[in-house]
């Protein structure tokens, strides 16, 4: 065989590659249908942030509304937008800053309900070095932020917004080990209030330590976080399906939350976190309730639209995203 | 060979995104999930220096990690060649580190050696070195015993010359395997930067991910697939030429 | 020298009670190669008592290089024991060794020889004809002239026994005559055992041709007396053809 021959020959092989592949993927996900089992993706793994959707799928919630549906936990590895898309899952739970830079790329999103009212994503402290109560007390520690995600964002606007310049604090990129924190080599720790900074509080104290959490909407920054997301393609054939689901999780959610079924609820998150004391489980649900219901908030499930609306513009500002993308537009709110 | 190898890599790297681009318009995704030509492109052109940058700056520790790793393999290699107790136990303590996944030690190695440099560089050494130690356990445990006769029956049999002939017999074998490792060692010292690191192409790759920002993760892949196809090709080169320069032959 | 397959029926050593000042005998050797195999040797004994070259002979398969091992101490036989006469170290050489191909086979030759037998070397060189290989590496070499490399670098050792296994194999027959005749000459006071499966040439030039038989043939070894040619002797054509036909009959 000579090599002009050789070279045909290896370009009809990716030729043929490439049609097959392309074939294999036409039949794909693409034709699913909503008849059978519904899947809901969450953001992250099952803990007490995610107490009301599998309290709404243990307790049959979903099934009194006539609905089978899989509830698949998140990771740092999954992304449920995506798998909306692809059509690996119906319904999915995603951050605000996830959607909007979603949205921007034409990704077809609906958002149906905000679960957080109160951002979970705060900054834990300890307190030696004395409290922060504005923003200028920032000056001078070392932050850890995780770049890239929604925590650098709201930090960074926090700090435009107080005008500290580079020099007038120092950054430090985070990861899961918390080892840097605990060592004191860093003095504000990104943390999920109702979960990492209740263990982390609760280790601390132990310790003699007093700790604080630095809350970023304290200080005006309403980033908006875990909200209910569906693709636009199952939002406008079946709302009907759509509204049943959101109806039948906020239910769940708001049981979950409810005091009288708190011991079911902690049954519930120790079945699927046996590693976290009781006493700690609690704190977090007790934590979660707050940020999820708050006493003077609105009702379980309301969509933030003047938050959302805040995290678009903060986006913009810090070039997260290039253009507007009206996210108002896609905020279906089913309650 | 160079030329060849690069060649090659933009046939493969080509062909994954015509099947990406195939699945996003057969599928009608969005950019979200898969970016379009256009954005690809966009990308390319806002994130290439920095990316490219990166990946230099992982290169270097996957260079420094490769030779050090070679060190090691050699250094457990050779006295682990032998029957005797000691090079049994040299070999079991080499196979039982490795058993262990390299996630599950990272943390103890960020602990002791922070996220930095040190941690980057050995746990590339650590990824690498395996299939060399394996090698070189192979090459130096096998008697050449055509050629080793005459000095041992003769007494002039030395572990320095024991180790020269195996290496010699089977330097296109060494050669091949530490091309080849350089494979590992890039991916050893990206797998670090993206568990810690802040610094490096794993460690923008990591950001990317964050962002769901699948077109800097496919630049950081072309700039890691060329740089990748340069190393190895030169590695190739060095181990040609260095077979040339001992053993005489073209 | 003697041989016998079975040391209650014959005298392993006839020489034994001479006294010879070189000598190597096995005893009473035994060895299978595997646990569950059939022994290739039951209580082998074999003496060559003088120095000279002489020769194992046989046809293949029979344990020829077993046996050489066995003498030269590479393999432990499961029974029996090997002397010889002397202190001088027993080398075996065969004709599938190489040299390291990272020098030149000048190179190699320098590096193994002894102080002082440089003279030695060179003559040899001259002997095997293989001055012109000098500047080559060994990879680079026909099979006879590595052959011959091969041999010639254990000829310039200490040893007071040499076991050549094909050796010259590959080597063409005029200069392998040429060769053997020098040997025979240059290590008189020596002892070559010579493996060979040319009958020609071992009934031609070797002194004490022990035959080794098969398994099945008892006893195993035949003594049969070669025609040691020297270089300034000619060959009887008659006593040649004699002991050809003895070799012949035993194997």
């Amino acid at each position: 065989m000579n090599g002009k021959t050789g070279k045909r020959n290896s370009l009809l092989a990716a030729a043929w590659i490439l049609i097959v592949l392309t074939l294999a993927v036409a039949g794909a996900p693409e034709g699913r249908a909503w008849a059978g089992t519904l899947n809901y993706r969450l953001k992250w793994i099952y803990n007490a942030s995610v107490i009301g959707d599998l309290y709404a799928s243990g307790k049959g919630y979903f099934r009194a509304a006539g609905l089978e549906v899989k509830v698949r936990p998140g990771g740092p590895e999954r992304d449920a937008l995506r798998e909306l898309e692809l059509g690996y899952a119906d319904f999915g739970v995603a951050s605000a800053d996830q959607v909007i830079r979603a949205v921007a790329k034409g990704a077809p999103l609906v958002v149906v309900a905000q679960l957080f009212q109160v951002n979970p994503l705060q900054w834990l402290y300890r307190t030696g070095k004395g409290m922060i109560r504005k923003l200028d007390d920032l000056k001078g520690r070392t932050i850890g932020i995780t770049y890239g995600k929604n925590d650098e964002i709201i930090m960074r606007t926090l700090l435009a917004k107080a005008g500290i310049g580079r020099g007038q604090v120092e950054f430090y990129s985070v990861r899961l080990d918390y080892t840097p924190f605990l060592r004191g080599k860093v003095d504000l720790w990104p943390v999920y209030a109702n979960t990492q900074a209740v263990f982390l509080r609760d280790k601390l104290s132990r310790a003699g330590e007093e700790t604080a959490l630095f809350v970023p909407g304290d200080f005006g920054v309403r980033f908006v976080a875990n909200s209910v997301v569906t693709s636009e393609k199952l939002f406008k054939r079946n709302p009907e399906l759509v509204k049943r689901f959101v109806g039948a999780l906020l239910a769940g959610w708001k049981a979950a939350l409810d005091v009288k079924h708190q011991k079911e609820a902690l049954a519930i998150l120790r079945q699927v976190d046996r590693d976290t004391p009781l006493r700690i489980l609690k704190t977090q649900l007790e934590i979660t309730r707050r940020l999820v219901m708050p006493r003077s908030g609105p009702p379980l499930g309301t969509i933030d639209f003047e938050g959302w609306r805040q995290t678009e513009r903060i986006m913009l500002e810090q070039g997260q995203i290039k253009a507007p993308v009206k996210i108002l537009s896609c905020l279906k709110p089913m309650l | 060979m160079l030329p060849r190898r690069i060649y090659q890599f933009f046939l493969i790297y080509l062909l994954g995104i015509l099947v990406l681009l195939s699945l996003k318009y057969g599928l009608q995704l969005s950019d979200y999930v898969i970016p379009g030509p256009k954005t690809l492109w966009q990308t390319a052109l806002e994130v290439f220096p920095r990316y490219a940058l990166d990946v230099w700056n992982t290169l270097q520790v996957a260079l420094i990690g490769q030779v050090m790793s070679i060190v090691l393999a050699l250094a457990i290699g050779i006295p682990g060649r032998s029957t005797t107790w000691f090079g049994n136990f040299i070999k079991a303590a080499a196979y039982n580190v490795q058993a262990y996944p390299i996630v599950a030690i990272a943390p103890i190695i960020f602990i002791l050696l922070g996220d930095g440099f040190l941690s980057r560089l050995l746990i590339a050494a650590m990824i690498c070195y395996f299939p060399i130690l394996l090698t070189v356990l192979g090459v130096m445990s096998e008697p050449v015993a055509d050629v080793e006769h005459f000095y041992r029956c003769t007494g002039r049999m030395r572990w320095q010359l024991e180790v020269k002939i195996r290496a010699f017999e089977n330097l296109h074998k060494l050669t091949t395997v530490i091309a080849g490792s350089a494979t590992l060692a890039m991916a050893g010292t990206i797998v670090a930067e993206f568990i810690a690191a802040n610094a490096g192409i794993g460690y923008s790759i990591r950001i990317a991910l964050y962002q769901s920002d699948l077109a800097r993760i496919l630049v950081a892949l072309l700039l890691i697939g060329i740089c990748l196809s340069v190393y190895q090709g030169l590695l190739e080169h060095t181990g040609s030429l260095v077979k040339k320069a001992w053993t005489g032959s073209a | 020298m003697a041989a016998a397959g079975r040391p209650s029926s014959r005298r392993a050593c006839p020489a034994e009670r001479k006294r010879s000042p070189m000598r190597i005998e096995c005893r009473n050797i035994s060895y299978r190669y595997h646990a569950e195999s059939e022994p290739i040797f039951e209580n082998l004994s074999l003496c060559y008592d003088q120095p000279g070259f002489h020769a194992l002979f046989g046809p293949s398969g029979v344990g020829k290089t077993t046996l050489a091992r066995i003498i030269c101490g590479e393999i432990q036989p499961a029974g029996g024991s090997v002397t010889t006469s002397r202190t001088e170290p027993i080398l075996y050489t065969y004709n599938l060794e190489r040299l390291p191909d990272w020098a030149t086979t000048g190179r190699h030759l320098e590096r193994v020889t002894p102080d002082g037998r440089a003279g030695l070397r060179e003559s040899l060189v001259d002997i095997f004809d293989i001055r012109p290989c000098l500047d080559q590496r060994f990879g680079g070499l026909s099979l006879g002239q590595q052959n011959r490399v091969n041999l010639l670098r254990y000829l310039l050792q200490d040893f007071g026994f040499l076991i050549m296994d094909e050796s010259l194999a590959n080597v063409d027959e005029k200069t392998r005559e040429t060769i053997i005749m020098h040997l025979k000459e240059l290590f008189r006071d020596r002892m070559i055992i010579y493996i060979s499966h040319n009958l020609v040439e071992v009934a031609r030039f070797c002194r004490q041709i022990a035959v080794l038989r098969s398994v099945s043939k008892q006893p195993r070894i035949v003594r049969v007396t070669g025609q040691d040619l020297r270089l300034e002797g000619r060959p009887d054509r008659t006593a040649l053809e004699k002991t050809m036909l003895e070799m012949m009959n035993a194997a």
